[in-house]
């Protein structure tokens, strides 16, 4: 039963989604449908927080290793929700400046802007940056010339690299555009590295970017019937409590 | 304490200590602004006018610091300084995990948690459902440049009572009720993307993909490197689809046509790899910028 | 004779000659009249075919006047105007001084500026339509200086129509119908006991031996679930492989960590979890604190991700969901804690750098048949089958249409097609293109 109806429900849903791509009377169903999910994950997000609280919270008052850092989670958590719910130093809008809470909660100089300019977007930015760093790392261990195979890969890299800097220009920019083999179509520029790069990218990247994405829908497909069809409900945990 | 932890605390409080004199004694590191009154009249046509005042702030550059109307402002300076110690702790990660890090990080769960969350109050249970439901107090409340006739969409009490429904979780009876509205979603996205993927990635993709082996010019003659490259193409995608095929065994024929469908694929993945590099330089170049430019200004 | 015609000639000219000047200052001081376009032609609408009745196309022939290399231009836009034919608009109009009265104007419909067009443009959508009401359309050019040609209107007012099914999706739909009908043809297949074959996947037969390996080790395993929300399929399909990976967990007594990045996704990976542990026998096992929301924010996840698993150093690493940027940080952070690391997304923006830095991965359709492939229930691996039969669709489809257009290229090679006189080849291969894995529906 705890399984059954929601089972039909997800049934009933999915199927009836399906159906109203094809009536366009109902196309907009669907999008209605992702809309109210937003709402349902703001609400969830009671959920996510509460356990946040409670995990710190743990951490502090059992004295683990870091609670200092679970102490200071939480302080930045409190002090940016109060801010940002209580609009502090947000002024009202300046066509009705009568309402006080008119304004827009991200307003330039507001208290939540603040946390937002000076904290949150650096902090996302850096870890970012970062990925030169782990970029690099993982090219010098993945592009090691080991065999024939990952030699051809470490060139095929290269090329569409340097094909993507200055240093096409520098190296292979002097190539004349004349024809290599008479009137065969083939000219020296055809060797720029930005021009292999691209070809690179057209006749081979793209070719199996193409079988990838076939496949994967192909792949959503089956694991949205699944789904539908109560094969996989997995995701609806047991009918019994632990 | 350990040695690495005494030399780390040292490495900070000098560091900084060192920083902060030379930034005092350069002049760099502040923020300026321009105070831009604001003067607004009440709209209510019940009451009599009033007359609100108030100031904001635009950021100048440091070279219009001695101009009139501009001011050094403190809680942007101090953005700045806590900007740039964010930044050099984030990248202290990358010799290894340390005190500052651990510190930054947590601020960045707290702030960036509570942020997810006040987002979502705000676009979506204030405008989306508060908004649609009560339009009138909406009005009244936060959206006073909402239009008069805006109608009641009673059509959101189904969001609102899913919601309500999930939130029956942290009851302590009657929590299997929780899984009803995860269960219409799941449903939901289970439907709408089986179409739209299969629309776009499978038929999409075969669309663009069917072109002729060979192609010639209009007066007839064989355009050789065309037809290679369209060839190249179809048997890559060909190859490719044959490598992910579950239900035949790789052996015989189908070996070798899945052995040049894993050629293609480690060439895609190493030439997106490899496409994708400068744009992560990019975004080291650009918090270096930062760091070198904005708050040391060197 | 020769007196009075010098006389009179030169008593007429004088005055003729101011007339004539006074009429070319009148004509200096006049302003200059806006100069006349060429209309469009051939001005015709059509209804939207397969839509809820509310759009309409309109198409013309350009204005003479509008030519590609014509500098500077003489036409910049065409304006189209819309009337409402049979209707009329009814005002409301409050009398003043007594609140009461209302008096009702009845409006004549007027042609209303819907839209403008620029130039070297032949179509225009109108979408604001309303069902089953008669529309007369209306369209002029505009050029610089008020340059305007004379307005063309349709002949007959057009109705927006609605269809209940898009045919223009004819085609889709069946390609609909074939590949579920596939999958859950498979699946009765394999729920009546039939034998279905499947190769190994290497990612997937990895994954027990990192379990393994964690037990032995004394350290945790790590899953990730990808860093969308529920209503993203790749999180679903990550959801179902956490059942699986949870189940073999649950049988070596290893520690299973799941941090989310969505409370829904948190939730609904508890359920999932806690029923795997029912199901392996091992409900103790479970402790619901090993599955924990972060934060939604992708940096902040991956940064607290990433210190736990320099912290916690956990021996294996899961990553199964739909990631983008972060991929590369978790993936390189668990090589530097020498964890073994199986990944899957259907992102393929991200496969390169989890190929690159995981020692498992599964690649776009592989990472939906895990689940299918770990749990090795019949029906499950049915709709593995499933997909193949759609890859094979795909591929005759493909190799079929690719022979056409070769054949087709022979064929005409060096002749001009011939307006509305293509060969069966042609006609076939626009049918493809355009009606099977188009837009155009049923009819050619």
């Amino acid at each position: 039963m705890k399984r059954t109806v929601p089972l039909l429900i997800s049934a009933v849903t999915g199927f009836i989604l399906i159906g109203t791509a094809f009536i366009p009377m109902f196309e907009e169903w669907g999008n209605d449908a992702m809309a109210w999910f937003n709402l349902l994950a703001a609400f969830a997000f009671i959920l996510g927080g509460g356990n946040l609280l409670k995990m710190q919270l743990q951490k502090i008052s059992a004295q683990q290793a870091g609670w200092g850092y679970a102490a200071v989670t939480l302080i930045a958590f409190f002090v940016t929700l109060f801010v940002g719910l209580a609009k502090v130093g947000v002024h009202p809008n300046a066509k009705f400046p009568e309402f006080s809470w008119s304004g827009n909660y991200l307003e330039v100089g507001s208290a939540f802007w603040w946390f937002f300019e000076y904290i949150f977007t650096p902090l996302s930015a850096t870890m970012f940056a970062l990925l030169a760093f782990y970029i690099s790392s993982a090219a010098f261990r993945a592009f090691r010339a080991k065999n024939t195979e990952a030699t051809i890969l470490l060139i095929i890299a290269v090329i569409v690299l340097l094909g993507r800097t200055y240093a096409s220009e520098w190296l292979t920019g002097g190539f004349p555009n004349e024809p290599i083999f008479g009137e065969g179509g083939i000219t020296y520029s055809d060797f720029k590295l930005d021009h292999l790069s691209q070809i690179i990218m057209d006749d081979f990247t793209t070719p199996g970017m193409r079988a990838i994405k076939i496949g994967i829908a192909l792949g959503v497909a089956s694991t949205s019937l699944k789904v539908l069809l109560g094969v996989d409900r997995s995701y609806l945990g047991s009918d019994q409590e632990a | 304490m350990k040695q690495s932890t005494i030399i780390w605390t040292l490495l900070m409080v000098f560091g900084g200590l060192g920083l902060i004199s030379v930034q005092l004694f350069r002049g760099k590191g502040e923020v300026y602004v321009r105070e831009v009154p604001v003067e607004a009249k009440s709209s209510s046509k019940t009451s009599p006018e009033q007359t609100y005042r108030w100031s904001t702030y635009q950021e100048v550059s440091a070279k219009e610091k001695d101009d009139p109307g501009i001011s050094f402002s403190y809680s942007r300076t101090l953005g700045l300084w806590v900007s740039a110690f964010c930044t050099l702790a984030i990248f202290s990660f990358l010799y290894g995990d340390n005190p500052l890090y651990k510190f930054t990080e947590s601020v960045f769960v707290g702030v960036s948690a509570a942020y997810a969350m006040v987002v979502g109050f705000w676009t979506e249970i204030v405008t989306n459902l508060y908004a649609k439901l009560l339009p009138g107090m909406a009005r009244m409340s936060f959206f006073p440049d909402m239009e008069s006739d805006v109608q009641s969409d009673l059509l959101y009490l189904i969001p609102l009572v899913l919601s309500v429904l999930l939130l029956w979780r942290l009851a302590p009876k009657g929590n299997w009720i929780a899984r009803w509205p995860l269960a219409f979603f799941i449903g939901a996205t289970a439907g709408i993307r089986l179409i739209s993927y299969l629309e776009t990635d499978f038929i999409g993709q075969l669309q663009s993909t069917i072109m002729p082996f060979i192609v010639f010019t209009a007066d007839g003659s064989l355009l050789w490197i065309k037809s290679l490259r369209n060839t190249v193409v179809i048997v890559g995608v060909t190859s490719c689809m044959v490598y992910f095929f579950f239900s035949v065994e790789h052996e015989g024929i189908v070996k070798y046509i899945s052995r040049l469908g894993i050629w293609f694929l480690m060439i895609t993945f190493g030439a997106s790899f490899a496409y994708t590099v400068m744009g992560r330089i990019a975004l080291l170049s650009a918090r270096l910028d930062f760091l070198f430019n904005d708050w040391l200004g060197i | 004779m020769h007196l009075w015609k010098n006389v009179v000639i030169e008593r007429l000219m004088i005055p003729l000659l101011c007339f004539a000047a006074g009429m070319a200052q009148s004509r200096a001081d006049d302003p200059p009249k806006a100069k006349q376009l060429a209309p469009p032609t051939q001005f015709r609408a059509e209804d939207v075919d397969g839509d809820a009745g509310t759009a309409i196309d309109l198409f013309w022939t350009l204005s003479p006047d509008d030519e590609e290399d014509t500098k500077p231009r003489k036409v910049l836009r065409y304006v189209i105007s819309r009337k409402q034919i049979g209707g009329s608009e009814e005002a409301v109009v409050l009398e003043s001084g007594s609140p009461f009265v209302f008096e009702v104007e009845e409006k004549k419909p007027e042609f209303e500026e819907i839209g403008e067009a620029t130039y070297r443009k032949d179509t225009f959508r109108d979408s604001n339509c309303e069902t089953g009401v008669p529309y007369l359309y209306r369209i002029q050019a505009f050029g610089p200086d008020n340059a305007a040609s004379p307005t063309v209107e349709l002949k007959e007012p057009i109705i927006a129509t609605l269809q209940w099914f898009n045919l223009q999706r004819s085609w889709f739909a069946v390609f609909v119908f074939l590949i579920c009908g596939a999958v859950i043809v498979f699946i009765e297949m394999a729920r009546r006991g039939k034998t279905l074959k499947i190769r190994k996947i290497a990612g997937l037969e990895a994954i027990k031996d990192a379990v393994g390996r964690a037990t032995e080790m004394g350290r945790s395993c790590l899953f990730v679930p990808g860093i969308q929300d529920i209503n993203d399929i790749q999180t679903v399909a990550g959801i179902t492989i956490l059942a699986q990976v949870a189940k073999t967990t649950a049988d070596y007594r290893a520690t299973l960590e799941v941090p989310t990045s969505r409370s829904l996704v948190m939730t609904t990976a508890r359920d999932t979890v806690e029923a795997a542990y029912l199901q392996a026998g091992r409900p103790d096992e479970y402790n619901e604190d090993d599955i924990y929301y972060i934060t939604d924010e992708q940096f902040g996840y991956v940064a607290s991700v990433t210190g736990k698993m320099v912290r916690d150093k956990p021996a294996a690493c899961f990553y199964m969901g739909a990631f983008y940027a972060e991929s590369l940080i978790l993936a390189e952070t668990g090589n530097s804690v020498g964890a073994i690391q199986v990944a899957g997304t259907a992102m393929p923006t991200q496969l390169p750098f989890f190929v690159a830095a995981c020692d498992f991965t599964l690649i776009g359709e592989e990472f939906f048949a895990a689940s299918a492939y770990l749990s090795g229930e019949p029906q499950q691996l049915g709709s593995l089958k499933g997909q193949d039969f759609g890859k094979l669709i795909g591929g005759i489809l493909l190799l079929a249409g690719c022979l056409i257009m070769t054949i087709s290229a022979f064929e005409s090679r060096g002749e001009p097609p011939a307006e509305g006189k293509e060969t069966v080849l042609q006609s076939a291969q626009i049918y493809l293109k355009e009606n099977i894995l188009g837009k155009g529906g049923f009819k050619p």
